[in-house]
């Protein structure tokens, strides 16, 4: 038992690696905590460096996991986690949980079908984005291959995400953060709390 | 439009400095980043791939709209079938007008300019803004997009500075991180108030109903969720099938479009996701999908352009054309530019709007590989040509030239003659300055070649057939119209060559022009009349192989007469037969040399820097590529390769007479990558780019390399 969990650890460190690379490559800060609790000190860490004042996140199980309103209480920036259309537009940090990340193009998965995950990844000039390690998969099509299996039950709205929001539109050179985040902090969780879905 | 506008309009992108710059910048860089992003691709297999499905979609167009239309509506959509652009702009409107709207975001889309709604709007009294920012310079302009994917590609930073200026009321720098920020401030506050959003789609899928947006700088998925109500404008090629359809399509449109593994942002929006309203109140979200047909069906009922229906929009085609990146999209004069445009353009617009600027394609075919749907774009123009010739007829002096002279081998030949009396007074040097040739006479072409006092065919007639030795295979040389009368020292050369490693040459007197400058110029029936009288000279001379100095001549004799002669069966067997033993000639000779069926030729050391030119047509119709380069080793040269071999050297046949200015600006680029080697020599095997590099190098004067033919080369050194 114990060397088959040593084995799928190896296996989600490589992948977390081959991850971290592609995904850095495109413009995207990649970290990996062991659990709910030490994402939550980098999430405070970013939110530190970035001097962010208010801070919006969406209801979502991962970000419940981090019990980032306890932590924080009254030391710390504002976090609104409901009446995201009003706090989102001068939030300077937005948090999200994600469902996928593939290792191929470095990108993020997520069913955006509730619109409180799209805000806070769109509207705040930094995006933290939060994903379970365990679900990284190695190429575009086998994440694709995750949702034909039943078609019926496609998400409305279906966001992948490479990077933060960039141009090339002036003379081709390459401009990170129009009208999306400028940017995209990962952090992998390899076990979320007890809340954690 | 007429010819005269689109000259001017040519000559005023020629001058434009700036824009030569930019679009040359990109087109060198696109190729290295493009190629980086392939890297753990495998291209062909990819481009197989999505050319099938696409195919397939474009078969099943109408079955799969219905299909489209009843699972968007299922899963919550409002799809509306519009027949014409007109019927597009309407519906919109009215949604609009019906929900009081007064405030639009729309991401990019060429579905969107192709209908001209932004106008229709505008004049509505809506304030309609672009949010890509490409897209919202334009706007901010008044100008079309100049690429489908980079539409401002054609203004500088100090150009979009001026522009923004004017906007913000405010006096920005020419510093491009400033601009972006002023455009994202700007557009951030339009986003926020926008009760509408519009946008494309760069895939339907007809099993799910949903639409896939690739975008990079996240206005798609602000249009697409700020306000709740969104418009979709689909053009009908943007359907497939299946849902598992979408890998091969999102694994090559960003790779080929921006050399990206994956655009920043991809969406799939499956019927109306949850909304809510400026004061975070919870509301019905409304998505209506506008399918537009506006010529599309009329393409898929065409079975030669029905093949432009698998375009997936990535732009490839005109970051590759060496035309496109001289002067740019706007001079196609309408919303689709470069290569695909021409097409696109001719059935969205009528066919009457693309007679003009298919002339603009050079021919030298290099977009076909790159295309991620492997459209033969090269083939699509070409017969574009053909139609537009057969609608509007060529001039009267070019009809008469090839109806009644080009068909007839004895007067175009005897013409060819009388030009190489009556030129005398003009020659100098072996080069004229004024060509006395029926097919030329525009001012400005200059170091054109002489005819030959003696044509190649006369030495035939005159050596005799050479003994032949005992089992000797028996080779017989077309020749093309340069080397029999321009270049027949190409000829003779060859002979050598061929003789010294054991083969009998033969010149079948009956031979003509192989007719592709006809089918170029939209006559294919003279071409393949010409090559009725090719089959027969050829046939009676009875040889085992047939080989040219000339590599259009080579794909026409083996890959264009089988199609052209089709229509009748024996004669298709019999250019079947031909074209079996058509053989390019440095492929011949290096394949004879190495499986040991010829004696091992003898070469004198050749102590020279060579650089070699890869001619479009050997290259890329005939895929020949290594075997000239061996030679040239085998002769013990010193090869050292320019950057870009295989880009045109602007030849291009008539090209270079109708458009000789342009002509002259890609062969410039030419010449300074083959400057840039040192080389003493540069090699070719295609009598057309002899043709027009030694032109230009001559232009260029001492110290300038020397171009010479291949087989020239090697008859040298024996």
């Amino acid at each position: 038992m114990r060397a088959k969990t040593e084995k799928v650890d190896g296996e989600a460190q490589t992948l977390y690696e081959a991850f971290k690379l592609n995904a850095e490559a495109v413009s995207a800060r990649v970290d990996r905590a062991a659990d709910s609790l030490e994402a939550a000190f980098k999430v405070t860490e970013i939110v530190r460096q970035v001097g962010a004042k208010k801070v919006v996140a969406e209801p979502s199980p991962l970000v419940d996991s981090l019990g980032l309103d306890a932590l924080w209480n009254e030391s710390g920036p504002s976090l609104h986690r409901g009446n995201l259309r009003l706090h989102a537009p001068d939030a300077e940090v937005g948090i999200s949980g994600l469902d996928l990340a593939i290792v191929e193009t470095g990108t993020l998965v997520q069913d955006a079908t509730c619109i409180g995950g799209r805000l806070v990844s769109m509207l705040p000039p930094v995006h933290v984005a939060l994903v379970r390690t365990d679900r990284i998969v190695a190429t575009l099509r086998v994440a694709l291959d995750r949702y034909s299996g039943n078609l019926n039950g496609l998400p409305p709205y279906l966001a992948f995400i490479s990077g933060p929001s960039r141009t090339a539109d002036i003379e081709r050179v390459l401009t990170i953060g129009v009208h999306g985040p400028g940017e995209l902090r990962i952090i992998f969780i390899d076990r979320p709390g007890v809340e954690a879905v | 439009m007429s010819g005269t506008t689109i000259k001017g309009d040519i000559q005023a992108a020629l001058t434009n400095e700036s824009l030569r710059r930019a679009l040359g910048r990109f087109a060198d860089a696109y190729l290295d980043s493009r190629e980086a992003a392939y890297q753990k691709k495998d291209f062909s297999a990819l481009r197989e791939e999505i050319a099938a499905l696409k195919s397939q979609a474009a078969g099943r167009m109408e079955e799969l709209a219905g299909q489209f239309a009843d699972e968007a509506t299922r899963h919550g959509a409002i799809v509306f079938r519009a027949e014409t652009a007109g019927q597009a702009r309407e519906y919109i409107l009215n949604l609009a007008r019906e929900q009081g709207i007064k405030t639009i975001v729309k991401s990019k889309s060429m579905a969107s300019e192709e209908i001209h709604l932004n106008k229709c709007l505008a004049e509505a009294g809506m304030d309609v803004v672009e949010t890509d920012l490409g897209e919202w310079i334009i706007q901010l302009c008044g100008q079309r997009p100049s690429h489908m994917v980079l539409p401002a590609i054609h203004m500088t930073r100090g150009e979009v500075a001026g522009v923004f200026s004017r906007e913000t009321r405010e006096d920005l720098p020419p510093d491009i991180p400033r601009l972006v920020k002023v455009a994202r401030e700007n557009l951030r506050q339009k986003f926020l108030k926008a009760e509408m959003g519009i946008t494309g789609a760069n895939i339907a899928v007809a099993e799910t109903g949903t639409l896939v947006m690739v975008t990079n700088e996240g206005n798609g998925r602000l249009t697409t969720t700020l306000p709740p109500l969104h418009v979709a404008i689909v053009g009908l090629e943007k359907l497939v099938a299946r849902f598992s359809d979408v890998a091969p399509i999102l694994e090559a449109l960003p790779r080929s479009a921006t050399s990206q593994q994956l655009t920043s942002y991809v969406t799939m929006l499956t019927g109306p996701a949850p909304a809510v309203d400026a004061f975070n109140t919870p509301v019905q979200k409304e998505m209506h999908i506008v399918l537009l047909d506006n010529g599309r069906t009329e393409m898929q009922r065409d079975y030669v352009f029905k093949e432009a229906l698998q375009c997936i929009r990535c732009a490839s085609c005109l970051n590759v054309c060496p035309v496109f990146q001289l002067v740019g999209g706007h001079v196609f004069g309408h919303v689709y530019t470069g290569g695909i445009g021409t097409i696109l353009t001719a059935f969205f617009n009528g066919m009457e709007n693309a007679a003009e600027i298919q002339t603009l394609c050079l021919g030298c075919e290099r977009c076909k590989d790159f295309c991620p749907a492997k459209i033969n774009l090269p083939r699509l123009i070409s017969k574009l040509r053909t139609r537009v010739t057969r609608e509007k007829g060529l001039p009267l002096t070019q009809r008469l030239v090839l109806k009644n002279v080009l068909t007839n081998r004895q007067l175009f030949h005897a013409l060819l003659r009388a030009v190489s009396a009556a030129q005398k007074p003009f020659v100098k040097e072996g080069t004229m300055r004024h060509l006395p040739f029926f097919l030329a006479g525009q001012a400005g072409v200059k170091n054109l070649p002489a005819i030959a006092k003696e044509p190649l065919r006369d030495r035939f007639k005159k050596n005799g057939g050479r003994e032949a030795e005992r089992n000797a295979l028996r080779t017989g040389l077309f020749a093309g119209c340069l080397s029999d009368f321009i270049y027949p020292e190409i000829g003779t050369s060859m002979v050598k060559v061929l003789e010294h490693v054991g083969f009998e040459v033969v010149f079948p007197q009956g031979q003509t022009c192989c007719g592709y400058p006809a089918r170029q110029l939209g006559a294919p029936e003279v071409m393949a009349d010409v090559a009725r009288q090719n089959l027969e000279a050829f046939e009676s001379a009875g040889v085992d192989y047939i080989l040219t100095p000339c590599p259009t001549c080579t794909h026409s004799l083996k890959n264009v007469y089988p199609e052209l002669l089709a229509g009748d069966s024996a004669l298709q067997v019999r250019a079947a037969a031909m074209a079996g033993k058509v053989c390019d000639f440095a492929e011949f000779v290096y394949h004879q040399g190495k499986g040991g069926l010829v004696q091992k030729p003898e070469f004198k050391p050749l102590n020279k820097k060579v650089t070699y030119h890869d001619s479009c047509h050997l290259k890329r119709s005939l895929g020949i590529t290594v075997e000239p380069r061996e030679l040239l080793k085998m002769v013990g040269a010193d090869l050292v390769e320019m950057s870009f071999s295989d880009r045109c050297c602007g030849f291009g046949g008539s090209y270079s007479i109708k458009y000789h200015e342009l002509s002259a600006h890609i062969l410039d680029q030419k010449l300074a990558c083959i400057q840039e080697t040192g080389a003493d020599l540069v090699a070719v095997e295609c009598p057309g780019c002899l043709m027009q590099l030694r032109k230009g190098l001559a232009d260029r004067g001492q110290g300038a390399p020397e171009a010479k033919f291949l087989a020239e080369i090697l008859a040298d050194q024996l």
